[in-house]
C-alpha cells in the first residue's frame, strides 16, 4: 500500500513534470512569422573561378512598412515597421551562383559605418545598382544593407553585404503601386559548403530606438533572418 | 477585511492595471516607443498598487489615518488565530505563515526558473539545435538568471529567516508583523509583472540588464524595470524588519557570544541587501527616465555612460551573491554541530568570517568589470579585495571541518547537504580564484567558465546549502517528518547531476565558448551534450525532491518536537507551534552548542526575570524526552536532570 | 613533571590513527589534483600568443597551488565519513568530544591561507605589469576595432585606413587595438591568443597582444549583445609578414 502509493505519487510527479516542460518547450519553440522559406529558383549553370555551377536566383525587396512582406497584407503586430519580403527565411543551394535582385523601396540617410556603403564578399566585388555596376553606394544615402555573415560551427565562412540605395525622402508613389519607384540592386555570390547562416541590415532603420537597432532590427522576420545553404 | 484574500488582490491587481492602461492611453501619446514604455510602466504600477490594496495591505495605515486603530480582533484575526488553510492565502501577520508563504513562492519561482534552465539546455543540446529563434533565447536566458536569483535570494532568509530566526532567539513574531506580510506579497505581485515580460517582447539583455542594450529593448524591459523595484522595495522592507527583529527582540540572557550562527548569518545576508538592493534600484529608476521620457543616463552621445549603469549593477550585484551564500552556509553551520554531535568549532572564527566577508564584499564589485574598459588602473586594487575574500571563505571551511573533526557523524539529509557543499564550494572557490586574476579574466570573462563557476557557488554552495535547511527544519514547520528514500534519491539525482552539468561546462568555457550564445561552434559540442543530459538528471532529482516534501508534507509520519536532539530554542516549542511561539519567554544561559559538554547543563545563577519556561528538557510529541535543556533555563527550575536520549 | 617536548608531542600526535589516515587520504588526494592541474591549460588548447601562454601558466599553478588545500578538505570529509560515521536511524547515543576550539589549528589555518593569498596576489600584480609593458611596445601595428549589432570591422591607421571585415596580422609584431562600438556593448575576445575588452559606445577601450603562431584563430563578442549576438564572430588570420603586406596590397593597401 504505503509503496504502491509511493510509487504512484512519484510516477504523478515526474509525469506532470514532463508534461509542464513539454507544454514550455512547445510554447517557446514556436518559429515564429518566418516558418515560410524562399527557395531560390534554379535554371541553367554559370562559368565561375569555381569551375561550371548551378545558377540560382533569389527576388527579395524592402519595404518601409510591414504591409507587403511576410505578415500579410494587414501587416501582423507591427504594420509600421521596415520589413523585408516575400520572406526572411531563404534557402539557397550549396557549391552554386547566387544571384539576388533586391528591389529597395525605403528611404534613409547617413550609414554610422561607411564600410558597409560598399559591395564585399560578391563576385568581382561589385553590386549593380539601377543597372549601372558600381562598388559602393554613396554613404549618407543609404536605405538599408544586406548582410550576410558567418555562424559559429564549423562551416565554410561567407560573408557578403551590399549598399541598398535610400529612396528620396520626397519621391513620389508609383502608379499602380503602394511606394515610390524602387532602386533595383543586383549582385551574385558563390556558396560553398552547406550551412547555416544568419543575415541583418546593418543600416540603423529602427526608428525610435535607441542607436536605431531595436525594433524592427532587433525581432525576427523584419530586418534580419536566416540563410540555409544545401 | 476579513473577505480579503489572493482573489481580491488579483481582482484588484487587474482593474487597478486596467485603469493605468486606460489613463495612459487617453492621455499619452503611444505611437512611438517611449509612449509604448510609459504605458507599460503604468500598467505594471497600476496592477501592483491594485495588487496590494486588494490583498489589503494598506488597512491598517488607512485605519490609522481615519483616526481609528485596527482593534484587538483584529490584530487577531490578521495573525491567523484560529483560521485553516484560508491564512494562507490573506494578508496574515504571522511570521510562521509568511515563512510558510515564502517557502512556497521560492519553490514556485525555483520551478519555473528550473523550466527555463531545461528549454536553455535543450537548445544547446546540438551545436545549432535550432530549437529556440535567438530572441526568445535571449528571454529565456535572462528569466532564467533573474527568477533564479530572485528565488536565491529569498530561499534561506525567506523561509526560514521568518519561520525559524523569530523562535531562534526566543521571540513571539517579528519586530513589525504588518511589514512582514507586506515584504511577501509584494513579491507576489510582483511575480507576474516579471513573467509579463516574455509576452511584451522579451528582454534581449540577460538578467544584468545592461545599459545601453536596455535602453533599445521591447516593453519587457520595461516589466522587467518595474519587477525590479517592485522587489527592491520588498527586500528592503524584509531587511529592516529582520534587522530589528534580531537586533532587538532576542531572549534574555542571549549575548551576542550566544546567538546561533545561523541568525548571525541572515542578520549579515538582510544587513548587506539593505544597502545593496537600493543600487539597482536606482539603476531601473535611471532606466526608466531613459527609456520613458528620453532620460539618456547611459547614452554616451547623449552625455550618459554605460560603465554607469554596470557599477551601479555589480554595486548591487556582488554583494548580492553574498545576500544569497551566506545565511545558506550559515544554516549549514547551523545544523552541522547537531548531526556531528559537537560544538561548533570555533565559534568566534564563524562569526569574525562571515563579518569579513560582508565588510569585503562591498569592495569587490569592479571585478566583474576588468575588461569593460572602465579604469583598467583600478583592476589590481579590486584583485586585491577579491582575493583577500578567500581568507574569511577559506575560515567558514575550518569551522564546518572543525565541527567534523572526531564527530559522531548522523548522515541524514541535512548532514549530506553539508559533505556536498565541502565538495562544491570548494570547486566554486577555487574557479573563483582564477577569475579573480586579472589577467585570467581577460581571457574568461564572459565565457562559459564564468557560468560554471557561480552555479557551482550559487548552486552548489546556496541552493545546497537550502536544501540542507528544509530538509532540517521540515518537521519543525510543517510538523511531519521528510520522506527519507525520496530525498535521499533526490540528493544523489541533484549532486551528480549538477556536478556533471557544471564541470563539463568549465570544459567548454575553457575551450572558448562564449556565455549566453543560441548556437555555438561544434568545437563544444560534446561538453554541451554531457552538460544538457546533467541537467535533465538535475531536473528529475528536482522533481523527486519536490515529490518528498509535497507527499510528506501531506501525510508524512508526525515529528516529535525535536527530531534531531538539537539545542537551539525552535526546537522546544510543541508542535503544532502555537501562535505566539513561547507560553513564557525563555531565558538564555548559553550558547546552543554545548554538545558533549555535560557540565554546562548545571544551571548558571539564576536569572532575574520571573520567567516561567517551556525549559529543560522538553517533551516531544512522542513522548521521549530530548535533549534541549542547555540553552536556557527558569528561575524556580529544578537542575535539569541527566541527560537522557531516545 | 616537565611537560613533554613538542618534538615529543608531535610524534605522539603523528601517531594518532585520524591524523595518519587524513594524511594518507591527503596525500592520494594532491597527487591526483596536482596531475590534474594540467588539464585546465589543454583544455583551453594550443596558445597563439604569450598573453594566452601565461594565463595557461597561471591556471596550471593555481591549479597546483589549490590542489593540497581542496585535498585536505576533501581528506577530512572522507575520513570523518568512513570512520565516524554513526549508522543506524536513531541519533548518536553519546556526543562527540566538546572540542570548541583548537587554537593552534586555526592560527596555521589563516596563516597558510594567508600565505596562499599573498602569492596569488604577488603573481597576479607580476603578471598586470608584464601586461602594461607589453602594450607600450614601439613598433606596434595599431588596429581600429569596430563593433556593432552584430559585425566586427577592422581599419589599419597606418595602412591608410584600409578596412576588412576579418582580422589579418603579421606575426610576431605587437598590435594595439583600439576597440568601441557603434551601439551597444560588445567585448571583443580573441580566444586564442587571450585577451579580451569591452567595446563600449562612444568610448576606446584598449588592448594588446603579440601573436606568436600562425594560423586562423576565432573572435567572438562576448558580451552579450541583442538578438543575434551568437553569430558576431569571425577569424583572425596570422600570416608571416611577406604575406601581410601582399594581403595588404591585394585589398588596396599601400603595400
Amino acid at each position: 500500500m504505503q509503496v504502491r502509493r509511493t510509487v504512484v505519487g512519484l510516477a504523478v510527479t515526474i509525469g506532470a513534470g514532463a508534461a509542464v516542460l513539454s507544454v514550455a518547450a512547445f510554447a517557446l519553440s514556436a518559429k515564429g512569422p518566418n516558418a515560410t522559406p524562399l527557395t531560390a529558383k534554379i535554371t541553367g549553370t554559370a562559368e565561375t573561378a569555381q569551375g561550371t555551377v548551378p545558377h540560382a536566383w533569389l527576388d527579395l525587396a524592402t519595404y518601409p512598412d510591414s504591409l507587403a512582406g511576410e505578415h500579410g497584407a494587414s501587416g501582423g503586430a507591427h504594420p509600421d515597421w521596415v520589413s523585408y519580403g516575400p520572406s526572411t527565411n531563404l534557402h539557397v543551394p550549396a557549391h552554386a551562383l547566387v544571384t539576388v535582385t533586391i528591389r529597395q523601396y525605403d528611404s534613409g540617410g547617413a550609414v554610422t559605418n561607411p564600410y558597409f556603403a560598399k559591395a564585399h564578399g560578391t563576385v568581382d566585388g561589385t553590386v549593380s545598382i539601377d543597372g549601372k555596376t558600381e562598388t559602393q553606394a554613396a554613404p549618407d544615402a543609404m536605405g538599408h544593407t544586406f548582410t550576410i555573415h558567418a555562424a559559429p560551427t564549423n562551416q565554410d565562412p561567407l560573408f557578403v553585404s551590399v549598399p541598398l540605395p535610400a529612396v528620396a525622402d520626397d519621391a513620389k508613389t508609383a502608379p499602380n503601386s503602394d511606394y515610390p519607384a524602387p532602386h533595383v540592386v543586383v549582385f551574385s555570390f558563390l556558396t560553398n559548403g552547406p550551412g547555416e547562416y544568419v543575415w541583418n541590415c546593418e543600416y540603423p532603420c529602427g526608428d525610435g530606438y535607441y542607436a536605431k537597432f531595436g525594433g524592427p532590427m532587433s525581432t525576427r522576420g523584419y530586418m534580419s533572418g536566416s540563410l540555409t545553404v544545401g | 477585511m476579513r473577505r480579503l484574500n489572493v482573489g481580491t488582490a488579483v481582482a484588484g491587481g487587474l482593474i487597478g492595471g486596467s485603469i493605468a492602461w486606460f489613463l495612459a492611453h487617453q492621455f499619452l501619446a503611444t505611437d512611438n516607443p517611449s509612449g509604448s514604455n510609459q504605458v507599460t510602466i503604468l500598467t505594471m504600477v497600476g496592477w501592483a498598487i491594485g495588487f496590494m490594496i486588494g490583498i489589503g495591505a494598506f488597512h491598517g495605515p488607512w485605519c490609522w489615518l481615519m483616526g481609528r486603530d485596527q482593534s484587538h480582533e483584529d490584530e487577531k484575526f490578521l495573525a491567523g488565530d484560529g483560521q485553516g488553510i484560508g491564512r494562507y492565502f490573506r494578508f496574515t501577520t504571522d511570521h510562521k505563515v509568511v515563512g510558510i508563504q515564502y517557502l512556497v513562492v521560492t519553490m514556485v519561482l525555483l520551478g519555473v526558473g528550473g523550466i527555463l534552465a531545461m528549454m536553455i539546455r535543450t537548445d544547446l543540446i546540438r551545436p545549432d539545435s535550432g530549437f529556440l529563434s535567438p530572441q526568445v533565447y535571449n528571454s529565456v536566458v535572462g528569466l532564467h538568471g533573474l527568477t533564479m536569483i530572485i528565488a536565491t535570494i529569498i530561499m534561506v532568509t525567506g523561509p526560514f529567516g521568518n519561520f525559524i530566526v523569530p523562535i531562534m532567539i526566543g521571540a513571539r513574531d517579528m519586530a513589525f508583523p504588518r511589514l512582514n506580510a507586506l515584504s511577501l506579497w509584494l513579491i507576489v505581485a510582483f511575480v507576474p509583472v516579471l513573467f509579463s515580460a516574455a509576452v511584451l517582447g522579451g528582454i534581449p539583455t540577460g538578467w544584468s540588464g545592461y545599459a545601453p542594450l536596455s535602453d533599445q529593448a521591447p516593453p519587457g524591459m520595461d516589466a522587467y524595470l518595474t519587477a525590479i523595484v517592485i522587489f527592491a522595495i520588498s527586500s528592503a522592507i524584509a531587511g529592516a524588519n529582520i534587522t530589528t527583529t534580531i537586533l532587538t527582540m532576542r531572549a534574555r540572557g542571549m549575548t551576542w557570544n550566544r546567538t546561533p550562527i545561523f541568525v548571525w548569518g541572515t542578520l549579515a545576508s538582510v544587513g548587506l541587501a539593505i544597502p545593496a538592493f537600493p543600487m539597482f534600484m536606482g539603476s531601473m529608476v535611471l532606466l526608466g527616465v531613459d527609456r520613458t521620457v528620453g532620460g539618456q543616463f547611459y547614452v554616451a552621445s547623449g552625455g550618459g555612460s554605460p560603465w554607469l549603469y554596470a557599477n551601479l549593477f555589480w554595486l548591487m550585484g556582488h554583494p548580492e551573491v553574498y545576500v544569497i551564500v551566506i545565511p545558506a552556509v550559515a544554516a549549514l553551520m547551523e545544523l552541522t554541530p547537531v548531526f556531528a554531535r559537537k560544538p561548533l568549532f570555533n565559534y568566534t572564527a564563524a562569526v569574525l568570517s562571515i563579518v569579513g566577508i560582508v565588510g569585503l564584499s562591498i569592495m569587490v564589485w569592479a571585478h566583474h568589470m576588468y575588461a569593460s574598459g572602465w579604469a583598467p588602473d583600478l583592476n589590481g586594487p579590486f584583485m586585491l579585495t577579491t582575493e583577500l575574500i578567500s581568507i574569511p571563505t577559506g575560515i567558514i571551511f575550518l569551522v564546518v571541518l572543525g565541527t567534523i573533526w572526531r564527530g559522531r557523524i548522523w548522515t541524514t539529509l541535512p548532514m549530506m547537504s553539508t559533505y556536498a557543499m565541502l565538495w562544491n564550494f570548494i570547486i566554486g572557490g577555487v574557479t573563483g580564484i582564477y577569475l579573480s586574476d586579472v589577467p585570467a579574466d581577460y581571457d574568461l570573462h564572459g565565457s562559459m567558465f564564468v557560468t560554471a563557476h557561480f552555479h557551482y557557488t550559487l548552486m552548489g554552495a546556496g541552493l545546497t546549502g537550502a536544501i540542507g535547511a528544509l530538509t532540517y527544519w521540515f518537521p519543525k514547520m510543517t510538523g511531519r517528518m521528510l520522506d527519507r528514500r525520496a530525498g535521499f534519491a533526490s540528493f544523489w539525482l541533484v549532486q551528480i547531476g549538477f556536478n556533471v552539468t557544471f564541470l563539463s561546462m568549465f570544459a567548454a568555457g575553457l575551450a572558448g565558448q562564449p556565455r549566453r550564445v543560441e548556437h555555438y561552434d561544434s568545437l563544444f559540442g560534446v561538453a554541451n551534450l554531457v552538460s544538457s543530459l546533467g541537467a535533465y538528471v538535475i531536473g528529475l532529482g528536482m522533481l523527486i525532491l519536490l515529490y518528498a516534501v509535497v507527499s510528506s508534507w501531506r501525510r508524512g509520519p508526525l515529528a516529535p518536537a525535536n527530531p534531531w536532539g538539537s539545542k537551539t530554542l525552535e526546537w522546544t516549542v510543541p508542535n503544532p507551534i502555537p501562535l505566539e511561539n513561547f507560553e513564557v519567554l525563555p531565558v538564555v544561559i548559553a550558547d546552543p552548542y554545548g554538545y558533549g559538554e555535560g557540565d554546562l547543563r548545571v544551571p548558571v545563577p539564576r536569572a532575574p526575570a520571573p520567567a516561567e519556561a517551556v525549559a529543560g528538557a522538553a517533551t516531544g510529541a512522542d513522548g521521549a524526552t530530548t535533549p534541549t535543556g542547555a540553552v536556557m533555563t527558569r528561575t524556580d527550575a529544578p537542575p535539569i536532570p541527566e541527560q537522557e536520549r531516545p | 613533571m616537565t611537560a613533554p617536548t613538542f618534538g615529543a608531542r608531535a610524534r605522539a600526535w603523528s601517531r594518532r590513527a585520524e591524523v595518519r589516515g587524513v594524511f594518507l587520504i591527503w596525500v592520494v588526494l594532491t597527487a591526483l589534483l596536482c596531475l590534474f592541474s594540467f588539464v585546465p591549460a589543454r583544455l583551453m588548447g594550443a596558445p597563439a600568443s604569450p598573453t594566452k601562454q601565461a594565463v595557461e601558466t597561471t591556471m596550471t599553478l593555481f591549479t597546483l597551488a589549490a590542489s593540497p588545500v581542496a585535498a585536505f578538505v576533501w581528506a577530512i570529509a572522507i575520513y570523518s565519513l568512513v570512520r565516524w560515521r554513526h549508522r543506524g536511524k536513531q541519533a548518536p547515543t553519546e556526543d562527540g568530544p566538546a572540542i570548541r576550539t583548537n587554537t593552534p589549528a586555526s592560527a596555521l589555518w589563516v596563516v597558510v591561507s594567508s600565505v596562499l593569498c599573498l602569492f596569488l596576489l604577488v603573481w597576479g600584480f607580476v603578471e598586470v605589469q608584464a601586461v602594461a609593458t607589453s602594450a607600450s611596445a614601439s613598433d606596434a601595428m595599431v588596429v581600429d576595432v569596430t563593433g556593432q549589432q552584430w559585425v566586427w570591422t577592422f581599419s589599419y591607421p597606418q595602412e591608410g585606413n584600409l578596412e576588412s571585415d576579418q582580422l589579418y596580422l603579421p606575426v610576431n609584431r605587437p598590435v594595439i587595438f583600439h576597440v568601441t562600438s557603434k551601439d551597444v556593448i560588445h567585448s571583443f575576445w580573441v580566444v586564442q591568443m587571450g585577451i579580451k575588452v569591452d567595446a563600449n559606445p562612444g568610448e576606446t577601450t584598449q588592448t594588446s597582444v603579440t601573436p606568436d603562431r600562425l594560423g586562423r584563430f576565432d573572435i567572438r563578442c562576448a558580451e552579450l549583445c541583442g538578438l543575434l549576438h551568437a553569430d558576431m564572430e569571425t577569424s583572425v588570420h596570422v600570416v608571416s609578414p611577406t604575406d601581410f603586406r601582399s594581403w595588404l596590397r591585394s585589398n588596396g593597401g599601400p603595400g
